[in-house]
């Protein structure tokens, strides 16, 4: 009946409660109904159980010594007596200490209180109280530090850090990654200037499409940033098959439904870009969004999601390390514009990248025939930290002129576009011209020529990259700084070869990171003060 | 010699140690309160009352040893008078730090006993000298 379950419920449960008679306190009863080894105070044993101890592991059980007199019990074994048998003695333990507690008027004083059982009226109240990482035992004091929060977020901008969750209208913005197993969790929040991606799967009924609402295009542009509404970039339709169309007006909010025995319009793909500006907020928030159409036999999707960050008024440049290059990603190069005079000034016109952060500062990739003169390949870029070498074969004929393979062989090894700087770090803007380093050129020769007045032909057979860095900050946390780049070209004296003849020499390309960091040096902390205080509440009542 | 002063002599001597003797019980007293809060669990609301009894106690006293002194050295029977009713108000004061107090130590027994004695004989020797004043 209704009425005996509202008083059940009304009906607040409370703990055991506590037994404090010295006497019948025993620690060391642990076993019900049977008697504990060498547990002296246990009433399961016997007298003959007792006569088999050989010491008593709790010797004495005392309540509080601070106060002035108190009840003892003290257990111990006789073994002059033959059998040894248990002594039980109630003492009254007294506290010589003129500062003994003789009465106290204050019933928690001296044992642990009993929490409070919680229930449904009480409920928010404790989790106010103890839901957080710490509490302080006065609810009042912890009142008052919510209040001294309150003024700072009242501010409406946020200024957000690496890594801080972006926080929307109800609670984060969120990346739906996998965890565990390749299955989506939509617990991932997105973490600022953290650019991730993420690809995972999630079962799908197709019979409820319209209803599978993390496969609704609305779902994610639902949540809206404070005070930034996402806008929806572009939308790109895929095909059963596989083929997309970029689809013109984006503005339409599509919505998963059933067409024609298909399940069309799930979100396959989805990825934000957010714009912030350089003081940590977030302007704009732009949702792109791949959809996809299943049938009936599917049982699972597979998803992408993606976010990266823009700094407002720039291009999206790749960076490879913040601020130090990260091992493995391709070294930033560029030129300085044309018609710019030597570098002296400090206004100086930016740096002109190639957009493709892996195309910037490449060597010559070996191809599998190994022939220089074939179709120029493709070039591999250079990673920052991966020493390479690469080569390929060249045949030389009579017929070959000096000039023109001279050239042909210093494209080879050079590529196309050559940059004149290198970034020394990562990040470095291409605004900052200080923070690049040029590529300095050296010239060598394979045989060291005496006769300098013999035009003898000189063509390059290799090309070394040698990349001094160092690291560069804090000792736990070193950022790698590029220093010194320096590019040798070796060459080589081509002798005349008789008509019909023909030679293959190697050319070489390669690339050397070399390490030139000095040694730490240690930072002294600062000689240790006497920081001599009272505690804050030393002159109690005055204060 | 004593008909024509009725001044009590040894009343005059107990004022005296009285005041030696309550200084060191004010300050003994506020002493353990501290260590009291610092050792034990002392929340505010018990601290307070504690506290605001030792200070009415020691204002009470100024006035009842003042009144006491001046009546007995008058010959005048009216502050002998006051400071007895006073006397009261400390006594009641000394037997709520004796009992009722948040925690008694044995400190606080002993020497809040040795302040009711001398309460005691003080009382009985005003009301003898307030019978020498009147008659």
């Amino acid at each position: 009946p209704p009425e005996t379950r509202a008083a059940t419920r009304a009906r607040t449960r409370s703990g055991p409660a506590p037994v404090t008679d010295v006497a019948k306190l025993c620690v060391c009863d642990l076993l019900v109904a049977q008697c504990d080894v060498n547990c002296c105070c246990d009433p399961d044993c016997s007298a003959a159980d007792f006569s088999l101890f050989t010491t008593c592991s709790v010797p004495l059980v005392t309540g509080d010594n601070r106060l002035c007199s108190q009840k003892a019990a003290i257990y111990s074994l006789d073994v002059e007596a033959n059998p040894p048998e248990r002594i039980f003695k109630l003492i009254d333990q007294v506290n010589p200490s003129v500062f003994c507690i003789h009465a106290t008027n204050y019933k928690q004083a001296l044992a642990f209180s009993s929490p409070e059982m919680p229930t449904s009226e009480n409920f928010d109240q404790l989790l106010e109280q103890f839901g957080s990482a710490t509490f302080s035992a006065e609810p009042d004091s912890w009142n008052m530090n919510k209040d001294a929060q309150n003024p700072s977020d009242a501010n409406e901008t946020y200024r957000y850090e690496y890594g801080v969750p972006i926080q929307t209208v109800d609670a984060f913005l969120r990346l739906p990654s996998p965890v565990v197993s390749s299955w989506c969790s939509d617990g991932n929040p997105a973490g600022f200037l953290v650019n991730q991606a993420t690809k995972c799967t999630r079962s799908v009924n197709v019979e409820e499409c319209g209803n599978i609402q993390a496969a609704s295009m609305l779902f994610y542009i639902n949540s809206s940033i404070l005070a930034v509404n996402i806008t929806v970039q572009s939308v790109v339709v895929q095909s059963l098959n596989g083929m997309r169309t970029l689809l013109n007006g984006s503005d339409v909010l599509r919505l998963p439904m059933i067409l024609d025995e298909l399940c069309i319009n799930i979100v396959l793909g989805m990825s934000y870009h957010i714009t912030y500006t350089d003081t940590g907020e977030i302007i704009q928030a732009a949702a792109s969004f791949v959809l996809g159409e299943i049938n009936k036999e599917a049982l699972s999707i597979q998803q992408s999601f993606e976010i990266s960050f823009t700094q407002v008024n720039t291009k999206p440049v790749p960076v490879s390390g913040n601020p130090g290059y990260v091992v493995g990603l391709p070294i930033r190069a560029g030129f300085r514009p044309q018609g710019y005079p030597f570098p002296v000034e400090i206004l100086f016109a930016a740096l002109v990248l190639n957009t493709n952060k892996y195309g910037q500062l490449t060597i010559l990739q070996s191809t599998s025939n190994q022939d220089c003169l074939a179709a120029q390949g493709p070039r591999t870029p250079i990673l920052f930290g991966y020493n390479m070498i690469s080569g390929c074969k060249l045949r030389i004929t009579a017929a070959m002129k000096c000039q023109p393979l001279t050239q042909t062989l210093l494209d080879l090894l050079k590529g196309q576009n050559f940059p004149e700087y290198v970034a020394s770090f990562g990040n470095s803007q291409a605004q900052d011209v200080l923070d690049w380093v040029p590529i300095t050129h050296l010239h060598t020769s394979e045989q060291r020529i005496y006769n300098t007045f013999q035009s003898s032909c000189q063509i390059p057979v290799s090309l070394e990259i040698e990349v001094k860095w160092t690291k560069y900050g804090s000792l736990v946390n070193p950022q790698a700084r590029i220093v010194n780049v320096t590019a040798t070209i070796t060459t080589t004296t081509l002798k005349q070869l008789p008509s019909g003849r023909e030679r293959t020499i190697p050319i070489t390309s390669s690339v050397v990171f070399t390490d030139i960091s000095s040694p730490a040096e240690p930072g002294y902390k600062a000689w240790p003060t006497i920081n001599a205080k009272l505690p804050f509440d030393f002159f109690f009542p005055f204060v | 010699n004593n008909s024509y002063q009725l001044s009590s002599v040894p009343l005059q001597i107990l004022f005296y140690v009285n005041g030696i003797y309550y200084i060191f019980y004010f300050l003994a007293t506020l002493a353990m309160i501290v260590y009291k809060s610092e050792v034990f669990s002392y929340p505010d609301d018990f601290l307070a009352p504690d506290l605001a009894s030792l200070f009415i106690m020691a204002i009470l006293e100024v006035l009842r040893l003042y009144l006491g002194s001046k009546g007995n050295l008058t010959e005048e029977e009216a502050p002998l008078g006051l400071s007895l009713l006073i006397t009261v108000g400390s006594v009641i004061l000394s037997v709520y730090f004796l009992v009722w107090q948040t925690y008694v130590l044995k400190a606080d027994v002993i020497i809040n006993a040795v302040l009711l004695f001398t309460y005691g004989l003080e009382s009985v020797l005003k009301v003898v000298a307030i019978a020498a004043f009147v008659s």
